[in-house]
């Protein structure tokens, strides 16, 4: 058990007072922790947006680009040194919205990544307009009127999408948060985390006590190993249950690569290559 | 007796046109010849029209020329529509069963009917062999032993089933037995060479690709693309031996990004598209920038904008490579003459790249990706050192965008202890945190233009490719036009003295020094280029001050010819 201080820079969090991401970084640095993951073991890549914030105050090698696209980064580091533990935070606008083809595609391929999804229902960095898992008819900034599109449902559309590791967790929950991530970094494979956020300043309706209502954490007798069953806890919207949906075993990625089998790409010497045996072919 | 040859093999897509080229490519190589081969086809998996053209002689040969002296046509509208390329002595080989020729009106050259279809069926071939049997036919006009081509066979089609390969010695053997029979006294003098140096065959593509493999590029992320699809399908098929990752993404946004990752986690990576693809990737690409992260591009051209015309060739993203993306950063531009120069200069990217931390875009366009010529092979082993490491241990502390006074900073890799940092797209202090202070935008914003100085300085003692040390004609030109423009210049004999003739392999940081050396002494200035609004005329006149008259600007999709050089020449000597 590492202490989670180790996992913090000399940078004092900005978060909004009240803001998700306070819960959610504590959850992520005890999780490390208790993993006894040393910092220069961990990759984390951020989006952009408030929760890719986090960036200035966690200490592990990381990687801060665009918006939408921290987990492809994620996946080439992952592809160029297997060895490491690589999570990729984004948010719903990130993930579901500007990188949704990397949602849809990376899944499949089961890439060895932990995704922590903050999903706050809000363009939240941008003040607040409605995003992709944003209800029909909410008004924000950029939908006067009531938003038209219906809310994209995460989870079950991961779950149709051979998603090997799908679970809901909640940023005012830390010691069950923690337990998810620990769980997903386990996982070998493609691990969806979905963090129900309250943003406090931009979406009003959802506040901490808004979900401590409507959530309920998933039954001990709840088997997570079949995909119909848990897509009906999925498309659930009276209650919404928090836990690990489904997980099922099978190859990353990285295993089933040729390239891979002896030893990570960035442990391969490149001295001395010789090309000797393609020029035959040209000859 | 003839010292060169040009022969064009045109038919339908879809009908192995490629193929049969390749084969008679390599068949003329092994006889000892250099080739250039020039391929055209339309944006259709079948029944466009294609053709592979060979220029063949017995010292290297820069490009394709325009009148042939053999045509195979493999069907009719193959006959009609390359007569401007015919002149009376050229010979052209038809397929008699498919093709009458009192239908067809005025037609140049001498025919040779072949009935292909049945000297095919006849030696126990399969009905897609036709081409291979005229291609028989072809070796025996040429003069060429026939045994070459019968191993070129065997080593085409090594790993499918023996049967194929006898099949297919058949057919040529009865289509050479048929020329030899009724064509003797058609038969061309053609010099055949005396010395036999080893040689390769090999496509600007594959020539980007094994230059990747042998600076120990390790990662590689595409998407399918022309025209730099067969980097991709090079790389997978070598994937496997060489331990490479080779991952074909959902997007060219994707791939960028999983690149750019890789290099942060210490691999070498690069990725290929067209003018297309790299627009979606130029966000990241400034992110490389930012970040300080080495990635190597190649933007193969095609005729744009928007899907323009895919197939085709341009030289019209100069300018767009050289600005690509938001903000001010430090890249370097390559932009290789010929297919030797991508090989070097793909090793060059690498090293660039890496020592510098930037990304490196590698310009070539649709004539040099997919051409193919001869060249000497170059080594088989290949050495490479790494650059820009921090050493271990690291110490405490670790500055990872270190204010150096050359501006490179050096780099841990995660799993280093001690080298945790942030790279970061946003603008960032010495340690990688985000900052927006005056102060650290401004030392930062300088970090990386001191950085571009110290590669300005070390790429100014690079010599451009030129010829001529007169005073008379300055011809400047870019990347791929560097063929044609040889080969006009070797059509134009004693009068090309008169012409000095400069070609830039480096378009970014601009080659200052190099062109204002060349420029300053010549009576005449022109530039040649591939595209309709004179790019580097423009940046020549925005970088030097000096404004060229001269130009000759192409922008109908096909790469310059020798002839037309030649001519436009003729008016300034």
């Amino acid at each position: 058990m590492i202490n989670p201080n180790v996992y913090e820079t000399a940078i004092s969090p900005t978060f909004c007072p009240g803001c998700g991401n306070w819960g959610i970084s504590q959850a992520l640095k005890e999780a490390l922790g208790e993993l006894q993951l040393a910092p220069h073991e961990v990759v984390i890549t951020y989006d952009v947006g408030c929760n890719a914030n986090m960036a200035d105050f966690i200490k592990t090698y990381a990687f801060h680009g665009l918006h939408g696209r921290s987990v492809p980064a994620a996946a080439g580091i992952k592809l160029a040194n297997h060895h490491l533990t690589v999570l990729a935070l984004i948010g719903d606008g990130g993930f579901y919205g500007e990188g949704a083809s990397h949602f849809l595609s990376l899944m499949r391929g089961n890439h060895d990544l932990t995704v922590l999804v903050h999903d706050n229902e809000r363009y939240s960095l941008t003040t607040g307009q409605f995003s992709p898992t944003t209800p029909k008819r909410t008004i924000t900034p950029s939908t006067p009127e009531g938003s038209i599109e219906e809310a994209l449902n995460p989870l079950a559309l991961a779950l149709m999408n051979h998603a090997t590791f799908v679970a809901r967790g909640f940023a005012g929950d830390i010691p069950h948060l923690k337990n998810l991530i620990i769980k997903g970094i386990q996982h070998v494979g493609f691990s969806l985390i979905e963090i129900l956020q309250p943003c406090v300043i931009w979406n009003r309706q959802k506040t901490y006590d808004w979900y401590r209502e409507k959530i309920y954490q998933l039954e001990p007798s709840y088997q997570p190993n079949e995909r119909l069953n848990a897509l009906k806890k999925a498309l659930e919207t009276t209650k919404l249950p928090v836990g690990i949906f489904y997980q099922e075993k099978k190859k990353a990625y990285h295993e089933e690569v040729a390239a891979l089998k002896e030893k990570p790409l960035s442990q391969q010497t490149i001295a001395t290559i010789d090309i000797g045996e393609l020029l035959k072919d040209f000859s | 007796m003839k010292d060169s040859i040009n022969i064009k093999i045109a038919g339908k897509a879809g009908e192995g046109i490629k193929s049969v080229g390749l084969i008679l490519s390599k068949t003329l190589m092994k006889a000892g010849f250099w080739t250039f081969d020039y391929i055209e086809y339309p944006s259709l998996i079948r029944g466009g029209h294609n053709t592979y053209q060979v220029h063949a002689a017995g010292k290297p040969v820069y490009s394709q020329v325009k009148n042939l002296d053999l045509l195979i046509a493999l069907d009719e509208e193959s006959l009609r529509c390359h007569q401007p390329e015919l002149t009376n002595t050229s010979l052209v080989i038809y397929d008699s069963e498919k093709i009458k020729l009192e239908f067809l009106g005025k037609l140049t050259g001498v025919y040779l009917a072949i009935p292909l279809q049945q000297l095919t069926k006849e030696s126990g071939g399969l009905p897609v062999m036709a081409n291979n049997t005229a291609l028989g036919a072809v070796i025996f006009l040429l003069g060429i032993e026939l045994q070459i081509l019968k191993e070129v066979i065997a080593q085409i089609f090594a790993d499918k089933e023996p049967r194929v390969i006898q099949e297919n010695q058949k057919v040529v053997e009865a289509g050479f037995a048929f020329a030899q029979e009724k064509f003797s006294d058609k038969k061309i003098a053609l010099v055949q060479p005396q010395i036999k140096e080893a040689k390769i065959l090999i496509s600007g593509n594959e020539a980007v690709a094994l230059g990747a493999i042998s600076a120990g590029m390790k990662f590689y992320a595409a998407y399918p693309m022309t025209p730099t699809t067969s980097i991709l399908h090079y790389l997978a098929s070598k994937a496997k031996a060489y331990q490479l990752l080779v991952k074909h993404a959902e997007d060219e946004i994707s791939v960028i990004n999983m690149a750019v990752g890789a290099a942060f986690a210490g691999v070498r990576s690069m990725v290929a598209t067209s003018g297309g693809g790299f627009c979606l990737m130029t966000e990241t690409l400034g992110m490389s920038g930012m970040m300080e992260l080495p990635i190597v591009v190649v933007e193969g051209m095609r005729s744009g904008p928007s899907t323009g015309m895919p197939t085709w060739s341009d030289q019209a993203d100069l300018k767009f490579v050289i600005n690509a993306s938001h903000g001010e950063f430090p890249r370097l531009v390559l932009s290789p003459g010929d297919i030797e120069e991508c090989f070097y200069l793909t090793r060059q990217a690498f090293y660039f790249s890496e020592k510098y931390q930037l990304p490196v875009i590698i310009l070539i366009d649709k004539y040099l990706a997919e051409s193919l010529t001869t060249i000497k092979a170059p080594a088989g082993v290949w050495q490479n050192s790494r650059y820009s490491f921090a050493n271990q241990p690291i110490g405490k502390n670790f500055k990872r965008y270190l204010n150096s006074e050359n501006g490179i900073s050096f780099r841990s890799l995660p799993g280093w202890p001690d080298g945790e940092h942030l790279a970061n797209s946003y603008e960032h202090d010495e340690s990688g945190f985000a900052t927006e202070t005056i102060e650290m935008r401004k030392l930062m914003v300088e970090k990386r233009l001191r950085k571009f100085e110290t590669l300005r300085q070390e790429t100014e003692d690079l010599k451009p490719f030129q010829t001529g040390n007169g005073k008379k004609i300055g011809l400047i030109s870019w990347g791929s036009n560097k063929g044609p423009i040889l080969e006009a210049l070797a059509n134009l004999k004693e009068k090309a003295s008169e012409i000095n003739f400069l070609n830039l392999n480096l378009l970014w940081p601009f080659p200052k020094k190099a062109l204002a050396e060349f420029t300053k002494d010549k009576e005449i200035l022109l530039v040649l280029e591939v595209n309709a609004t004179g790019q580097l005329v423009s940046l020549i006149r925005e970088q030097l001050g000096l404004e060229i008259k001269h130009n000759f600007l192409k922008y109908d999709g096909r790469p310059f010819y020798p002839e037309e050089i030649v001519d436009y020449l003729h008016k300034f000597l």
